[in-house]
């Protein structure tokens, strides 16, 4: 009872109050503008932290986290150009849903799911910390070579009008992803002796030519006969959900939540994972209205309420094991030590109130997603009463910066370019652009998870077969990559039945 | 159907590249590494081609007809699409050359314009404020190293950000 009381001192004193509320709305303003990531932003704060006391300053990178995993959806929903890797999933319904005229219902889809994620995966976190984390450690290249798959297999849902072609293009990423050096024995791969292709392409560049730039070119050539710019009636704000809305959606906020918080304990997997897998699962429901891709509001909640349960999940292993969970938490593993915190099974020894604290930082930074939410959304609403000449030349200079930052290379840019025509002709060809990048995301994760798994099996794969929980993985990856296929068959058999 | 017979021969084109590239990488000096650094490419560039020729043959059977604007330069939308994409490799280009801040203001004029855009006093305005909130952000307030060009504009950069 002393530790709930002390934690709540400790995250509910002013000063640590203004932290969260300052941490959020900085986390999201970062995670909103492509080119600084949420990684980043944790970084920009670090300065202030040193002289800080440890749990204040924990909770404040924490809040950051929060808000960053919610505010890439703002400029995925509204520019169609994602702020943040994770929010890559919430452009394929997010963008259409704005264009069709519900811009405010879009981001209040966004914020909510976003809030609900963060709330399911702290309570996970305070209840089941160290069961979860000592499972998660059980994964090894099998389950991770699972787990990738089930991502690839998500291209029947996300390639619905033409199967053929999205495996295709998750070929295709599958393929761009083994450029640069291979990270198992060291062989230079398709670089062609350049070396800023030694380190791979990064899939952020490809992201926003595929995505922003070719959606640009894409309106440009509509511009004459349509009005291509996101207007709204009014000020562009977030439109907070009714709660019978949201109840006919409770199993895609919970099921998002799920995979969310599962991927965010897996060491090392992450945001974007959570979401692709979170939208690929619901996007198997073929009977949806509107469908997916065309607007629909489970498409933004599933992949927004993933990715911000990735928050609390990844925080699991950093804190009781010391492994991140995700990119972003292995920065704030980073912070621990720079502020003299170890973590691991001692931290929470140590430190009784850490994970109270962080636990109730997890909750206020959710709640406080509405507010922080309104005030960004705000900002950006401003850009869309721009026409769309503008506007859009706007998207493309801040994909451009956002290209260059990743490594300060010119090459990045370049990459943008090009994927920017390639991506315009791929969607004139029905060719999908988000399998592309699912399998470019997954490509690394895939292809050395398989060889590691060979290499432990002496050269042979039967330790997939024969490990239960990777068979289990593989099985249920298949069965996301036939379903629809039997959906169909068995809905053809019917249909032929009946007359 | 044409065009996109085109576009499946370029595809398969880039595929076979891959797959002959990856043929020449060097076997692996692990026995228990099976598929060593050029074997899952293979595999890959196998499946691409399977694929893609699966997808040609729905092609020809389906005879189904693809309009690309980007493609058709005597139409007005074309040329304009032409345009903006040569405008962004000039953009792209120059960056790296005249710097971030002037290039993206040129940038933010010429776009416009090439789509029709006329108010030039607006056009003036938007590309200025744009154009400083960017640096601003980006390279004052975030520290994002924004490119800097060469000589002289390399030397005005760093008074500003």
């Amino acid at each position: 009872m002393d530790v709930i009381i002390q934690s709540v001192a400790a995250v509910f004193s002013p000063m640590a109050f203004l932290l969260i509320v300052v941490g959020t709305l900085f986390g999201m303003v970062c995670g909103s503008l492509p080119g600084v990531s949420t990684s980043m932003a944790i970084i920009l704060c670090l300065p202030f932290t040193y002289s800080m006391d440890p749990i204040v300053a924990i909770v404040m990178m924490v809040s950051v986290y929060v808000g960053g995993a919610c505010g890439g959806s703002i400029s995925a929903i509204l520019l169609k150009t994602p702020g943040t890797p994770e929010a890559v999933a919430t452009i394929f319904d997010g963008y259409p849903m704005a264009q069709s005229g519900k811009v405010g219902e879009a981001l209040g889809l966004a914020v909510t799911a976003s809030s609900f994620g963060t709330i399911f995966s702290a309570f996970i976190m305070l209840v089941a910390s160290p069961a979860l984390a000592a499972a998660a450690l059980t994964f090894q290249s099998a389950e991770y070579f699972g787990l990738g798959m089930i991502g690839l297999c998500c291209i029947t849902s996300l390639g619905s009008k033409n199967q053929l072609k999205a495996v295709l293009s998750v070929l295709i990423g599958v393929m761009i992803s083994t450029i640069g050096i291979d990270t198992i024995n060291g062989v230079e791969r398709f670089a062609f002796g350049e070396p800023a292709l030694l380190n791979g392409i990064n899939y952020i560049s490809v992201m926003i030519g595929a995505f922003a730039i070719a959606e640009v070119f894409k309106n440009i050539e509509e511009f004459r006969h349509r009005d291509t710019s996101l207007r709204t009636e009014g000020k562009v704000s977030v439109k907070l959900m009714k709660f019978v809305e949201m109840a006919k959606m409770w199993a895609t906020f919970i099921r998002g939540s799920i995979i969310g918080t599962i991927i965010g304990i897996i060491p090392a997997a992450g945001g974007s994972i959570a979401s692709l897998i979170a939208y690929g699962y619901e996007a198997r429901d073929k009977n949806a209205s509107p469908k997916f891709g065309e607007g629909n509001p489970r498409g933004i909640v599933a992949p927004e309420s993933a990715n911000n349960a990735c928050v609390g999940g990844a925080m699991v292993p950093t804190m009781v094991l010391g492994i991140p969970g995700s990119p972003v938490a292995a920065v704030i593993m980073a912070a621990f030590m720079i502020i003299g915190l170890i973590p691991g099974p001692l931290l929470l020894k140590n430190q009784p109130i850490m994970l109270n604290a962080v636990f109730l930082a997890l909750i206020a930074a959710a709640l406080l997603l509405f507010i922080a939410g309104r005030f960004v959304t705000s900002q950006f609403g401003h850009l869309l009463k721009l026409p769309y000449p503008l506007l859009g030349s706007l998207i493309v200079a801040l994909g451009l910066v956002g290209a260059y930052s990743l490594k300060n290379s010119f090459y990045d840019v370049l990459i943008m370019f090009v994927f920017g025509v390639v991506g315009y002709f791929f969607d004139k060809f029905k060719y999908s652009n988000a399998a592309v990048i699912l399998g470019l995301i997954l490509g690394d994760l895939i292809e050395n998870s398989l060889r590691k798994q060979i290499i432990i099996g002496d050269g042979s794969g039967i330790g997939f077969l024969t490990r239960p929980v990777s068979l289990i993985i593989l099985v249920t990856a298949i069965l996301t990559f036939m379903w629809p296929i039997i959906g169909n068959y068995l809905n053809k058999k019917k249909a032929k039945n009946e007359e | 159907m044409g065009i996109e017979i085109v576009f499946n021969i370029l595809v398969g084109l880039g595929i076979v590249f891959y797959l002959a590239n990856a043929l020449r990488l060097p076997t692996t000096d692990k026995p228990a590494d099976v598929l060593g650094a050029g074997g899952f490419p293979i595999i890959l560039g196998i499946l691409g081609l399977i694929v893609l020729a699966m997808i040609t043959m729905r092609v020809l059977k389906e005879k189904s007809e693809i309009h690309i604007p980007m493609l058709e330069l005597h139409s007005v939308d074309g040329r304009m699409l032409a345009i903006n994409v040569i405008l962004l490799a000039a953009y792209i280009g120059l960056i790296d050359v005249i710097g971030f801040i002037l290039s993206t203001l040129i940038y933010l004029v010429a776009c416009p314009l090439s789509i029709g855009y006329r108010k030039a006093g607006v056009l003036t305005i938007f590309s200025v404020v744009a154009t400083t909130i960017l640096v601003v952000v980006f390279g004052v307030f975030f520290f994002v190293p924004l490119p800097r060009g060469i000589n002289f504009f390399r030397e005005f950069s760093y008074m500003i950000y």
